[in-house]
């Protein structure tokens, strides 16, 4: 058993106390007393040797069974074992014992717990929602320069003709009669999809032009795109990914899954309803027919009724940040209800210009065709 | 006055011992375990202190326990500066290869897709030697610790280059890239004032290199052979009548012989690899053993599995103390420390943690 003196008046008679430490220097091991009279020291003695230590300097290191293991804040290797029962009046001037870390201790582990759940809860709120506010407000301006630095030009894979890039202009005019910051293009690409990318650049896949039968198809399609861009989804969705990746960041450690995980950017389901619900409120205005774009998702859906617009055959490259749709026979049946019988339509394209559309990229000679890799 | 003879002799069936038990870690881990969850992720780098602090105190060397001084504090700025330094970069990178490719500049993006990757190996090697080396340095013993004033930088690139000639007479080189990296990460490693030197050759672990490297082959020639036995028992017994059976049956034992005997095979070469490596190792008048067989590795790792299945992952927290009671299990030492000549390591400190090989995910407890 270690041993202790507790004296009446410590200033008269000092306490002693058993203590051994390691210098920092070597790893001989002292075995002494630590000896306090009340001061603003301990002083260790060991033989004739006898030394101060402030309490000042002392740190607590941790428990070891029935002794305190105390460092010195100015020799990071001297480590000082006290027992761990010391008299009152020098535990007071001990430094504190810490065992989960400065916060959890001082709070306590039941409060600290609930704060950290009362945070975490309102962080993980703020994250999820602030997209959804935040990113209609972000200038489009800034939004283009992000969609330029991403993308440019697209290395010169859209298709352009001069009667293709004026029946585009036309049928875009339908859907976005306010003739906003919209940019539309055929891309290069054989495949069924439509993409509206970061800053305003609304892309519609060759191969997707290619199965239209009819003006008003496309501009079902063209008036979704257009409609993700004017909701501000592109923006919103970067936002949310991006917050996403920052919150998982510190549960997470894996660098794969934060740079994979940028690059799966999905729009939530009621971006796509609002999407769809902008387009079929411009064709209303413009007099083009729903009819075309519900034939359109019910020719898709039939085969298989899988998400159309989705490549097979690019995953994991940007397309797949911006298409993904929700189920086309769903789809196909809101077009349907949006029909309006006392309505007269006109058709969106003359047959020449659809024509022209359609040949848009076989004629352009210019064009690079898209393939990755 | 010294009341300890100032040398130790170490004899090697006690030079390592571990006396924490599962309960007591419980007490720790699982307070970590739901602090980390309420937090985020971001108390772990603290909880992480404290399971070290509980393991390395229960672990004993010759007549000492060891003591682990790391903070959750150091760990978490270790992540940061990680996260800043590294992943930002790469991540931008990785952005403008999907850029370049978006406008056709096919040829550029392969090369950058190339520098990527060789990023990664040799931030894979930094990584792993600034984890040691923080390792060493938050070990005390007796008040000394360890360390290394080597920053790691060339080793990264040793990491990288000796990893890909390993790879490239098809796999052949990977035992002599294994010991060889192994000698040149802990030859730059020292505890107090000694180095530690390590000479593993790898001419010792061919042969069970060859068995874990070969058995694949003979595994795929072997279970094909079966498989159309199998096939052939379908056809005498009429095709038809009974479909699938043989070859059903036969791809699930195929199955289980696959993962079965290439577990067990890289267990056989993995207790090989430690016994050569550390067995190799030396410090000051010290040469060190890792005992562990073949079966005891097996054991391990099929307990783990067991742990964690049969707790629905809650048990993952435990594997880290399993682990670590193996190691210092296992771990042996003989010769003779002089006490006096022990002092303190000169080698400076690193500020932060091992965020880098955190970022990795690279570690063992
Ligand atoms: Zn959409």
């Amino acid at each position: 058993m270690r041993s202790i003196s507790a004296p009446s008046d410590p200033m008269r008679d000092p306490l002693l106390i058993e203590a051994s430490w390691y210098d920092g220097r070597s790893a001989v091991r002292h075995e002494g007393e630590a000896v306090w009279e009340g001061g603003p020291a301990l002083v260790l003695r060991n033989g004739d040797d006898r030394f101060d230590i402030p309490f000042s300097d002392l740190a607590y290191g941790e428990r070891r069974g029935q002794t305190d293991v105390y460092r010195l804040a100015s020799n990071p290797g001297f480590r000082l074992s006290l027992p761990h029962v010391l008299p009152p009046d020098l535990a007071a001037r001990m430094p504190a014992r810490s065992d989960y870390g400065a916060w959890v201790d001082k709070l306590g582990f039941g409060k600290a717990a609930l704060i950290f759940a009362v945070v975490s809860a309102s962080l993980a709120a703020l994250f999820l929602t602030a997209p959804t506010w935040l990113g209609p407000r972000i200038p489009m301006s800034w939004e283009r320069r992000i969609g330029d630095a991403m993308v440019g030009d697209l290395g010169g894979r859209l298709c352009h003709t001069p009667a293709g890039d004026a029946a585009l202009a036309k049928l875009l005019g339908k859907v976005d009669p306010a003739g906003q910051a919209v940019r539309a293009g055929v891309f290069n690409a054989d495949m069924v999809n439509a993409a509206a990318l970061p800053g305003g650049q609304v892309l519609v896949f060759d191969g997707l032009i290619q199965q239209a039968e009819s003006p008003e198809e496309l501009a079902g399609v063209l008036g979704h795109e257009v409609g993700h861009v004017h909701e501000r989804h592109v923006m919103t969705a970067m936002l949310r990914q991006f917050g996403l990746s920052i919150l998982l960041s510190g549960a997470n450690s894996g660098i794969g899954d934060t740079v994979f995980g940028l690059a799966s950017m999905t729009y939530s389901r009621d971006a796509e309803r609002e999407a769809d619900e902008y387009a079929r409120a411009r064709m209303a205005q413009s007099d083009v027919s729903p009819i075309g774009a519900a034939s359109f998702f019910e020719r898709i859906g039939g085969r298989g009724g899988k998400e159309p617009e989705k490549p097979a055959s690019d995953e994991g490259s940007m397309f797949d940040w911006v298409a993904s749709h929700p189920a086309p026979g769903e789809r196909a049946r809101a077009y349907r209800a949006a029909v309006d019988a006392d309505a007269t339509y006109r058709p969106a394209l003359t047959d020449r210009e659809f024509a022209a559309l359609k040949s848009m990229c076989a004629d352009d000679p210019d064009v690079e065709e898209f393939d990755l890799f | 006055m010294d009341r300890q003879a100032p040398s130790r002799d170490v004899t090697p069936d006690s030079a390592f011992g571990f006396d924490g038990n599962w309960k007591d870690f419980a007490k720790i881990a699982l307070p970590n375990q739901m602090l980390t969850i309420l937090t985020l992720g971001i108390y772990r780098f603290w909880a992480t202190a404290r399971e070290r602090r509980y393991l390395w105190a229960h672990s004993r060397f010759v007549d000492e326990r060891l003591e682990w001084s790391g903070t959750g504090r150091e760990l978490f700025i270790g992540f940061l500066l990680a996260a800043a330094v590294i992943l930002l970069p790469l991540f931008g990178l990785n952005l403008l290869i999907q850029s370049l490719t978006l406008r056709g500049e096919e040829a550029l993006a392969g090369w950058l897709t190339f520098v990527l990757f060789l990023g990664v190996y040799y931030f894979t090697g930094l990584a792993r030697f600034r984890g040691l080396r923080y390792r060493l340095s938050r070990t005390h013993w007796r008040g000394i610790r360890g360390g290394s004033d080597d920053q790691g930088l060339g080793y990264g690139v040793s990491y990288t280059w000796k990893s890909f000639v390993g790879y490239l007479p098809l796999g052949l080189l990977v035992p002599w890239s294994m010991t060889s990296l192994w000698n040149e990460r802990i030859g730059k490693m020292s505890f107090g004032p000694h180095r530690f030197e390590a000479h593993a050759a790898s001419g010792n672990l061919f042969a069970r290199f060859l068995l874990f490297y070969l058995l694949p082959i003979v595994l795929v020639v072997g279970l094909t052979v079966a498989a159309f036995a199998g096939y052939g028992i379908d056809q005498a017994r009429g095709g038809e009548a009974i479909p699938d059976l043989g070859i059903t049956g036969m791809l699930i034992l195929a199955f289980f012989v696959w993962f079965f005997v290439l577990g067990l095979v890289a267990a056989a070469f993995y207790a090989k690899y430690y016994r050569e490596v550390v067995g190799a190792t030396e410090w000051a008048d010290l040469n060190f053993a890792f005992e562990a067989s073949t079966m005891d590795w097996i054991r391990l790792y099929l307990g783990d599995f067991l742990l964690v299945v049969a707790t629905l992952g809650i048990g993952f927290t435990f594997v880290k103390y399993r682990h670590w009671k193996f190691f210092m299990t296992h771990m042996e030492a003989g010769g003779e420390i002089l006490l006096d000549n022990l002092t303190q390591s000169t080698t400076r400190v690193a500020g932060h943690g091992e965020g880098l090989l955190d970022a990795f995910d690279i570690g063992a407890v």
